[in-house]
């Protein structure tokens, strides 16, 4: 079964110091919430404060949140969460390896619809073939979501582009940054990426059995090392301001899930114009490279219902392009 | 009765379409129009008992054959259809076919390569989504009928496997 890391007495207070952040809690009504004695509560939320959350103590009153160390938790994402399945199932952790992998695994041991491995720190953290992507403690978001979508093979492609529009939607809704989206799912402000995504599928014959989608935002990196810092941004990089991370990562949720509930009644047609309303370089010149080495150059046209990329080339024939690295002057 | 510029007219149709292949019958003849990427990079303009046309060659760059490979998918098909007890491992969605997990790493598996039901032995990815086929059987690998980088068709023949 999942295992859910901090699923503990402490992480239980913790959610609800964050759900009530705007009122005290009598060390009472703790205990008797939680089902604890009134030492157990007092205990906890002394290791909490020694972990750096900043909680306030008044006699009489009890116990109200304050401030949280930078970085992210469990209790911190699931207490403000307006999702009714993505995210409901948090599998966190302060350091891990790959949140991608981790996801992978719990797929395979049969991890529900919607789960979502969420961490402070990837120590090696996958890209598409072989590319890594940074993410210190704290600063910034990974997490990998796990669907058991009912679709054909076929149609799974199209969660990549589903995925980009809702991580877009985060950012203008949280930072008021305005993203275009390369196809099929890079995330870019002014040529810079501020958003990495790789998609898996895990397929038996023609059964779809989870598809996991693994995302990172740039939030609070103030400062990338040379050979990225001319293809990377972040939010903290592009405003002055730090964010917080929660906030962003419910956003994405709550954009995601109402995406996806599109997506399953409506189709793919739903969901594509708001990917070209987004889209970078539509009608204009690009290049496209293909694997094998192959690069075709034309005019963006746009995608079509099932999300291929649609390119009219300089003879004047339109190719549909199912895999590529779309690069423009 | 078909005349040049309406084949010229079904080849650009066919081109910008999702379809790989496209087969006409009248009563005074038959034509056959399928993709290079098809196919394993082969252009292949099936003109059959029509003597009121001519073979028409396939106009697009695009699907221009690399020239190392335009024989070996010819071989390959012959091989499909000359042993039919032989497994194939087939491609479950239109995509790039690779045979590694990045450019620097090996073949998950090549000629002569045992394989279970959970092997991997390649990812096709289509729009970003990468899916790793699994060789769904426990045999040899026989044949790799697909070069890494290459757009594979759904369906389209990757491996064969020789069952134990």
């Amino acid at each position: 079964m999942v295992q859910r890391v901090e699923h503990s007495t402490k992480g239980a207070i913790l959610k609800l110091l964050y759900t009530h952040n705007d009122q005290f809690l009598s060390g009472q009504w703790i205990s008797e919430h939680i089902g604890c004695s009134r030492t157990a509560v007092w205990k906890h939320i002394q290791s909490l404060i020694a972990e750096g959350y900043q909680i306030s103590s008044v006699q009489k009153k009890g116990y109200k949140l304050i401030d949280a160390p930078m970085g992210l938790s469990e209790a911190a994402v699931s207490a403000h969460l307006t999702t009714k399945v993505i995210g409901r199932h948090i599998c966190f952790y302060d350091a891990i390896g790959s949140t991608q992998k981790e996801a992978l695994r719990l797929a395979d041991e049969g991890a529900e619809h919607g789960t979502v491995v969420l961490t402070n720190e990837q120590t090696s953290g996958r890209g598409r073939l072989g590319h890594t992507w940074q993410s210190q403690r704290g600063t910034n978001i990974a997490l990998s979501l796990i669907l058991r979508p009912e679709l054909p093979i076929d149609q799974t492609p199209q969660l990549t582009l589903l995925t980009a529009v809702a991580a877009a939607e985060t950012i203008e809704k949280q930072a008021g940054l305005s993203c275009g989206i390369k196809w099929p799912n890079d995330l870019l402000f002014e040529g810079k990426k501020l958003v990495g995504i790789l998609t898996e599928l895990m397929a038996e014959a023609t059964y779809v059995k989870a598809v996991v989608i693994g995302i990172g935002f740039n939030v609070n990196t103030t400062a990338f090392p040379d050979p990225i810092k001319s293809e990377a941004a972040s939010l903290a990089s592009l405003t002055g301001k730090q964010f917080a991370l929660a906030p962003i990562v419910q956003q994405f949720f709550a954009s995601f899930e109402t995406l996806y509930q599109l997506y399953l009644s409506e189709g793919f047609k739903k969901i594509r114009p708001l990917w070209e309303k987004r889209a970078l370089n539509l009608g204009k010149q690009i290049k496209v490279r293909q694997p094998g080495g192959r690069v075709l150059i034309g005019t963006a046209l746009g995608i079509n219902d099932d999300g291929v990329l649609r390119l009219k080339k300089t003879d004047g024939t339109i190719a549909n392009v199912y895999s590529a690295d779309v690069e423009w002057d | 009765m078909l005349t040049i510029e309406d084949i010229k007219t079904l080849i650009k149709e066919l081109d910008s379409s999702s379809l790989s292949e496209l087969k006409l019958e009248a009563e005074d003849g038959k034509i056959t129009l399928r993709k290079a990427d098809a196919f394993a990079g082969k252009v292949k303009t099936i003109v059959e008992a029509a003597p009121q046309t001519t073979a028409v060659q396939a106009p697009s760059a695009q699907l221009e054959p690399q020239s190392n490979t335009s024989a070996e998918p010819a071989a390959a098909e012959a091989n499909t259809d000359a042993d039919p007890s032989l497994h194939k491992i087939t491609a479950p969605m239109v995509g790039t076919f690779y045979s590694s997990s990045s450019p620097d790493a090996d073949a998950f598996v090549s000629k002569g390569s045992k394989v279970d039901k959970k092997s991997v032995v390649c990812i096709v990815e289509a729009m970003k989504l990468f899916n790793e086929i699994e060789a769904d059987c426990k045999g040899t690998i026989v044949d790799v009928l697909v070069e890494d980088g290459q757009l594979v068709e759904y369906g389209q023949p990757l491996f064969l496997v020789k069952e134990d």
